[in-house]
């Protein structure tokens, strides 16, 4: 163990700064407001901070360390090109406070996205400005809520969402303001359809449902659904973390969806980050632009006086505020970083953008198909079934290893443990929660086939593994099974110094 | 790998998919490119921008022009922190959560506090955070239900933030007054007493650092929540909100780590004592032990959050800005405290010599003259701020802020900004500028 607070070298010397410009004598900081003592901050030198943190990196996996199944993550690869663009001068050292006239390929580029989400999604206009998944839906609601108010609905206070959906779905809506009515799913995952017209009424603001749902499962009653809400006059919301399934095939658009959010870092290969940044634009359909957070891009012809540059022979790009936009959920114009990379992920594809999705599906399709046959192979077939027994799925599935839980006392967060040990990040366990020791896999396009038959195999190797190894696994990762419970109850948030 | 499954064609994975809601065809987008293409397009549309680096610049108001040493865009680049997804596997993701739980402590030890997240969006989404917390933790004994006072410089873009995150929750923002001078008028902050919160900056959105601010815990008491929101670099001379009684702190980390991006992606600072712990928003690294007894990291209170709470969670953020946080943890690193003092010295130096220099125009004013101030400060012009702005632009100056964008009765003052990438000829030639260009003006506007 090495923690930063162990390195205490000579003031100064992690990096050189310039003396200030002006003396420091002339700086008037009054009395009661001078800080008396410094941060008990480590110092470390340039070789020491580079240390520590590729020693911390080695305890950490990522993409890049192997094979990333995380269900409902789309863990694909991060291109590199991403990167180097997204360092570029003309992204990185841009204050969003510069006049439009100085960013003019800046807005080029978010003009081309907005148009370009809007087309994979059949949305009438986009906004860039949230910047997660989660703030994407909260934005999406409050531009639901503020239709209503417009329309004199003060009634509609209600938001249903099915027990399968994504934690954020019925948070966001409740951060907005909202009542959550949950409706159970079907034993196969699928929305349940009575269900759902028992509860719709007047009092309706608006469905949040994901397509292909949680399960990995293409809903096929989905416009049926979308009428039943439509018809007492509630929106439509579609959480886009499973877009990656469906891009180029359907749209949220046609199936009848209001509005939709994108996880960039999801389906346009932001890279995660430990947890972020991500970035969430939303989708609208005409009737709600006017609500959308402001601005957003929109270009017109050039005129002359334009002060023209190399991103804008034709047009002049600016900000437009909408006229009953909801206001801004964050402060500038959203992770405008993740923007461009997803900008540079969707360059590599253009219209091809469907074959983004095609593979992603077949590799979850065929990485199922495999698990089930070597399993059937080795005679552990038993000891698992589908999520939700279903011909084809589209980018994910789920396992349910209730019976292996039974027979041999071993659940699903064992099997993911001993996953951990063969070198590969486990799957989503215990989500959705109506699947019993559920398991949720997802390949990604950008895997090959041999890497989806070595997890095969060894999937089902491990299911075979001996109960004992398995509840003590992992033993080859940096550190074995973290007590979670004592960390609840012995909170240690920070660095304990000892005075 | 189709025929392995017995399929013929890729359209049979797709079957379910009712005909009905099928797209046909391409989609109408422009063709693929090669990576070679897409580097050239990129060069040219982000080169035709003007990166500030290109151009003597004084814009801030709020986001800063700091240097970010080399070895922290070297290290960003591990793919092992780059490629992966929030730490819900420990066993092997040791890496990120030592690091979120020393960014972390790193963040305590700078605003005086005892708990930190491990960082939201950005500063306007933490101080509107703050105030939602505020309200769940102190509304049971508040005689004014549901109210929360924030200072009335708050930008309007920060403030409709705010407004976003709180008109859910029921929350009455009400608006503390500041004198003339810039200062917190400490009347109005009476009439607070009794509500679930205060939000106030420091510095404040003009650049003052208002020393009445010590004062204010004592005032409007203990079940009342002292938010303030900070520069953090600031901190580095500038007492620590935590040991002058606030009870939440909150900020824009951005200086500290990151460049500016055009605004995003940022990292928000949030901060606070052991009291809002249970309530506050966010993920938290915390230090445990594995199955041998060894020290190990994990996330810990996740029943706050939505993937376990689902509706009643603190709040429904799940994607946070970890990578940049961890960008903002090499920074403070390799900074140390003296470090830190010397880059806050180096702001405020600039600040100061442009303050110096700037009044001995005698054609325009600084409103705040006798103040002290970090990052920037208001000119007062003699004619109108946009006026001002473009001329400086036709001059190659990017000049600062046009604060009619945030209040707009002052149709005359602009922000201008300095940061420890300020140089003393810059300031000059703003000054040269300034000089030339409010000498041809008559005076417009009344001061």
């Amino acid at each position: 163990m090495s923690y930063m607070f162990e390195h205490n070298g000579a003031p100064g010397k992690g990096y050189s700064q310039p003396a200030p410009i002006y003396p420091t004598e002339k700086l008037n900081i009054p009395q009661g407001l001078v800080r008396k003592n410094l941060p008990k901050w480590p110092r470390l030198s340039e070789p020491e901070m580079v240390r520590h943190f590729t020693w911390m990196s080695t305890r950490n996996f990522g993409i890049d360390t192997g094979f990333y199944p995380l269900g409902s993550c789309t863990m694909k690869h991060n291109p590199r090109i991403n990167e180097v663009i997204a360092q570029l001068p003309g992204i990185a050292d841009i204050h969003p406070l510069q006049p439009e006239h100085q960013i003019q390929g800046l807005l080029a580029i978010f003009h081309e996205m907005q148009e370009m989400l809007g087309v994979c999604a059949g949305m009438d206009a986009v906004t860039l400005q949230p910047v997660a998944g989660a703030q994407g839906e909260f934005t999406a609601i409050r531009c639901f809520q503020e239709y209503f108010k417009l329309r004199g609905e003060h009634q509609r206070t209600k938001v249903i969402v099915p027990d399968s959906a994504h934690g954020t779905n019925p948070a966001s809506a409740t951060m907005a303001g909202f009542e959550i009515i949950e409706i159970p799913s079907q034993s196969d995952g699928r929305i349940d359809i009575e269900a759902l017209r028992a509860v719709v009424g007047e009092d309706t603001a608006a469905m949040m449902i994901t397509n292909p749902n949680t399960l990995g499962v293409f809903e096929p009653d989905i416009t049926e659904a979308a009428e039943i809400v439509h018809q007492v006059g509630g929106q439509m919301y579609y959480d886009g973390a499973n877009f990656n399934a469906i891009l180029g095939r359907t749209s949220p658009g046609l199936m009848g969806f209001d509005a939709v959010h994108y996880n960039l870092h999801k389906t346009f290969s932001q890279p995660h980050g430990g947890g972020g940044p991500g970035s969430g634009p939303i989708g609208v359909k005409s009737h709600l632009a006017e609500f959308l957070p402001g601005p957003v891009v929109r270009r017109r012809p050039v005129l002359s006086g334009d002060k023209l540059t190399n991103a804008n022979h034709d047009w002049w790009f600016h900000w437009y505020e909408p006229v009953n936009s909801i206001g801004k959920v964050q402060q500038w114009h959203g992770n405008s970083g993740a923007v461009i990379r997803s900008w540079a992920f969707y360059r590599r594809y253009g219209n091809g953008l469907k074959t983004m999705s095609e593979h992603a599906v077949l590799n979850a399709n065929y990485l199922r198909h495999r698990i089930f046959e070597l399993a059937k192979e080795k005679g552990v077939d038993h000891l698992f079934c589908d999520g939700a027994p279903t011909d084809v799925v589209k980018h994910e599935f789920t396992l349910s290893l209730a019976a292996l839980k039974k027979e041999r006392g071993v659940g699903a967060m064992d099997i993911a443990k001993g996953l951990l040990d063969r070198g590969y990040m486990a799957p989503t366990v215990y989500f959705p929660l109506i699947v019993p020791e559920c398991m949720m896999i997802e390949p990604t396009e950008t895997e090959s086939k041999e890497v989806l038959d070595d997890f095969a195999e060894c999937f089902v190797d491990i299911l075979n593994e001996d109960p004992e190894v398995l509840v003590n696994a992992p033993i080859t990762t940096p550190v074995r099974r973290v007590d979670e419970v004592y960390a609840a109850r012995n909170l240690c948030l920070s660095h304990p110094f000892e005075d | 790998m189709l025929e392995a499954m017995g399929l013929s064609s890729i359209d049979d994975l797709f079957a379910d998919v009712p005909e009905s809601v099928r797209l046909q065809g391409d989609l109408p987008l422009r063709g693929p490119q090669s990576e070679e293409e897409i580097i050239s397009d990129a060069r040219m549309l982000l080169g035709s921008n003007v990166a500030l680096g290109e151009r003597v610049n004084f814009l801030g108001a709020g986001l800063n022009r700091n240097y970010v040493p080399a070895s922290v865009f070297q290290m960003i680049n591990r793919g092992e922190f780059l490629t992966a997804y929030t730490p819900y596997q420990p066993e092997v993701s040791q890496g990120i959560l030592q690091a979120m739980w020393e960014f972390q402590t790193l963040i305590c030890q700078l605003v005086g506090l005892e708990v930190s997240n491990l960082s939201l969006y950005d500063g306007s989404t933490a101080a509107a955070e703050a105030i939602t917390c505020a309200v769940r933790v102190n509304n049971r004994k508040a005689s004014q239900k549901n109210t929360v006072y924030i200072s009335q410089l708050v930008p309007p873009d920060r403030l409709s933030v705010i407004q976003n995150y709180s008109q859910g929750a029921d929350i009455t923002i009400k608006l503390l007054s500041h004198n003339l001078d810039g200062t917190l008028n400490l009347e109005s902050l009476s009439e607070a007493a009794g509500s679930c919160g205060i939000y106030i900056e420091q510095p404040n959105p003009l650049g003052i650092l208002d020393s009445g601010l010590t004062g204010i815990k004592e005032v409007i008491g203990p079940n009342t929540a002292f938010i303030v929101g900070v520069a953090p670099t600031s901190l580095g001379l500038v007492e620590a909100p935590g040991n002058y009684g606030a009870d939440i702190v909150v900020g824009e980390g951005q200086a500290l780590g990151s460049p500016i991006t055009y605004g995003g992606p940022l990292y928000g600072i949030f901060s606070c004592t052991k009291a809002y712990l249970r309530q506050m928003p966010g993920r938290l690294a915390g230090r445990s032990v594995d199955v041998d007894g060894k020290e190990a990291f994990c996330l810990t209170l996740s029943t706050r959050e939505q993937h376990i709470r689902r509706h009643r969670a603190t709040s429904n953020i799940c994607t946070n800005q970890t990578l940049i946080a961890l960008m903002g943890a090499m920074h403070m690193s390799l900074l140390g405290p003296e470090g830190l003092q010397l880059l806050a010295q180096r702001n405020m130096a600039a600040c100061q010599m442009a303050k110096d220099k700037l009044g001995q125009i005698p054609t325009i004013g600084i409103p705040h003259l006798s103040f002290c101030h970090y990052n920037e400060f208001v000119v007062e012009l003699p004619g109108f701020a946009a006026d001002c702005l473009d001329y400086l632009d036709s001059q190659g100056l990017v000049g600062g802020f046009d604060l009619s964008q945030w209040y707009p009765e002052r149709k005359n003052w602009i922000l201008v900004s300095f940061s420890d990438q300020t140089q003393a000829a810059e300031i000059e030639l703003l000054a040269a500028h300034l000089a030339v260009w409010s000498t041809s003006k008559k005076p417009e506007l009344n001061a």
